[in-house]
């Protein structure tokens, strides 16, 4: 039987989650071995050593990281799509835009502007959006980043024709299956752990510190329940709205319109 | 001499997305770095956001270098705040910076770089190269246990925070890890040989190169700025001395060292650390590297693999002295006076010298900030000397060229996600 071949792309992110497929150690050379890892730029040479021919070819996966930021990505992905059997996406960027969708509550021309000397010569979109916006998408992979098993179980599920196992509750239930105090009852601290999806290991509650939602909205979310008691702990609206504007901003605001 | 043309749209095994673009003619050479990287506009959306904000999205700013922005955004931070760090905290911190410089180099060295002087596509793809491969890939999983020992996990951590940490690791998982990492560090003295025995082209490094220095310390997070032509000044004044410069194929800015009214490409990285600060390591370093025949300074840009050599031994041996003199500290963070204020920062990312400067308003939000990153210094440095190669090399084929200009540019580790985030001043 041929090895399934396996594409990995990257789009507008910081590279983090291409490292935790790296992070997997040993277990990587394994699926390097299982696989046919047919693109993937950041760890090999393209057979045409230029790297846009290859999205023409066909493949069995395609694994996509980052958001779509660019009117060059927009057309990228669409090339990718039609050529794989199946794409799953990886992280806070391609699941839910990034943290660079702040700037579609923004006027990003002013942000241009700030930034460089000649904005004009900077080619942006206004908004940075999530793969799901453009195309569909098979499989999302939540986290900023994404943790290194669950990818494994997702790629290991894929290749297997079986649903992966990865989590949609919130990070509570992981919290309180580790017996963490509560650091939103316990220690009033604005914890979004009720609304965000678990998968990160409750690393902030572990270390005392309130949850700030880098796994995104938790399956049907009931944010502005939270955001109250957040502002009966004192906290103010527009700082409400910054702890929910983050890495996973772009999907915070959609789970809110759906109320 | 006819014309030629050497292009590389999209460059592999390179943290993020650039290309290559240059042109032999008859009377000159046209060199062109061209990031292609979308901008993120990090600086801007900071604004009026809390200073603990800084820390956790500058991180976002490199999935393979976050440690750095979380170091050098706090301790601008903690300037501002006049927070006075215990010794035990500073010692922590250098460690979790040893971790990042280990898991930065070892996949640099091992998975990227490496396989250019095997003649292999990737780090996988020759059954010979597998086990430097394997080597690396086991090194590059220690640094992440000690990045997630202190910061829960080694992409992205979350325990930072100004006068500190949230919590302090656990004492005896950090213990737990010292056996692997004395192994390691003897495998790392070793891995310097192999790498001084690599096959070089000679592509001279004969320009001003820059890093910090301490009186007492291989410098990580604190120092003054130095050079070899004897720049010596605090970090406020080499960012007064520096100028950005937007050039047309780039989403990076270009960063040059201002000097009588002209702007002057210099290097920043291992390369430039080991050379500038080679008397701060260990005995058993500098011999190693003595015995393996590598000349200091380092005078070949083509060399930085084995300057990382040198520093992923250097972080395995500070992280061993490190945990074997662990005492804990009495708290996990010095309490934090919020202030008003402005400050720059900088530290020695795996790649370099990268500044911070914030203004925090009297609620401690940001008010204004500036990102330099190693990268976006490193860039006209780049362009200058894939120029000065084909001048040199003029009389090679296309083909050979591109490879070889190539693996230059991979040489300095590149990285490119951080080098579009920049602000002017």
């Amino acid at each position: 039987m041929a090895k399934p071949r396996i594409g990995i792309f990257k789009f507008t992110s910081c590279d983090g989650c291409q490292l935790s497929i790296f992070n997997l150690e040993e277990e990587f050379l394994q699926i390097a071995g299982l696989t046919e890892i047919a693109y993937f730029q950041e760890g090999q040479d393209a057979p045409d050593g230029n790297g846009f021919q290859a999205w023409a070819a066909h493949f069995d996966l395609a694994v996509v990281e980052g958001s779509i930021s660019t009117e060059r990505q927009s057309k990228e992905l669409l090339d990718i799509r039609e050529n794989s059997s199946r794409l799953i996406t990886i992280g806070a960027c391609a699941t839910a835009g990034g943290v660079q969708a702040l700037r579609n509550w923004a006027d990003v021309s002013e942000f241009k502007a700030s930034e460089y000397p000649a904005p004009d010569a900077v080619e942006a979109l206004a908004e940075s959006t999530p793969i799901s916006a453009h195309v569909h998408v098979d499989y999302e992979l939540w986290g900023c980043p994404i943790n290194s098993a669950e990818f494994s179980e997702v790629l290991a599920s894929f290749l297997l024709g079986k649903t992966p196992g990865v989590p949609g509750y919130s990070l509570c239930m992981e919290c309180k299956r580790k017996g963490i105090p509560c650091v939103l009852v316990a220690g009033q601290a604005p914890c979004l752990g009720p609304v965000t999806r678990a998968g990160c290991g409750v690393l902030c509650p572990s270390l005392n510190r309130a949850c700030y939602g880098c796994f995104g909205p938790k399956d049907g979310a009931n944010i502005m329940a939270l955001m109250r008691i957040f502002q009966g702990f004192g906290y103010t609206e527009n700082q409400c709205r910054m702890m929910l504007d983050k890495m996973n901003t772009y999907k915070f605001r959609e789970m809110e319109e759906k109320g | 001499m006819r014309g030629k043309t050497i292009q590389t749209d999209y460059l592999s095994r390179v943290e993020g997305e650039a290309g290559l673009f240059a042109r032999i003619l008859a009377d000159r050479v046209e060199a062109q770095f061209r990031v292609f990287e979308a901008p993120r506009f990090f600086e801007s959306f900071l604004k009026d956001r809390s200073h603990q904000d800084a820390i956790d999205f500058t991180a976002r700013i490199c999935g393979i270098c976050p440690v750095a922005y979380q170091m050098t955004a706090v301790h601008a931070i903690e300037k501002i705040f006049s927070v006075d760090v215990e010794q035990p905290i500073k010692q922590l911190r250098r460690l979790f910076y040893a971790g990042e410089w280990i898991e930065s180099h070892a996949l640099h060295v091992y998975l990227l770089h490496g396989p250019d002087f095997y003649g292999a596509a990737s780090a996988w793809e020759k059954e010979s190269y597998l086990p430097y491969a394997k080597m690396g890939l086991h090194f590059k999983k220690l640094g992440n246990r000690l990045m997630a020992i202190i910061g829960g996990r080694p992409v992205h951590p979350v325990s930072v925070k100004a006068g500190g940490f949230f919590k302090l690791p656990g004492k005896r998982e950090l213990i737990a890890a010292l056996g692997e990492l004395e192994d390691a560090y003897e495998k790392s003295i070793k891995a310097i040989s192999w790498a001084a025995g690599l096959p070089f082209q000679p592509v001279p490094l004969d320009t001003e190169y820059v890093a910090l220095r301490h009186p007492r310390e291989y410098p990580m997070n604190e120092g003054r700025v130095v050079s070899n032509l004897g720049l010596d000044v605090s970090m406020d004044s080499f960012l007064e001395g520096i100028r950005q410069n937007q050039v047309g194929h780039s989403t990076a800015l270009h960063w040059k060292i201002q000097r009588d009214g002209k702007g002057e490409n210099y290097l920043a990285g291992p390369l430039a650390r080991v050379n500038l600060n080679f008397d701060q390591l260990p005995e058993e370093i500098k011999d190693a590297v003595k015995s393996a025949g590598v000349p200091i300074p380092i005078d070949n840009i083509e060399m930085g693999i084995i300057a990382r050599c040198i520093e992923i031994a250097y972080a395995f041996s500070e992280a061993v002295r490190i945990i074997k003199n662990y005492e804990e500290p009495a708290m996990a963070a010095a309490g934090a006076q919020v202030r008003p204020g402005t400050a720059t920062w900088i530290t020695e990312a795996p790649r370099g010298i990268l500044i911070h400067r914030y203004t925090l308003d009297d609620a401690g939000n940001v008010k204004d900030c500036l990102i330099v990153p190693p990268t976006s210094q490193n860039t006209g440095h780049i362009e200058r000397t894939l120029s000065n190669y084909l001048k040199v090399n003029s009389g090679k084929p296309a083909e050979a060229l591109k490879k070889e200009c190539e693996r230059i540019i991979r040489g300095y580790d590149p990285c490119i996600s951080c080098s579009v985030h920049v602000v002017k001043i």
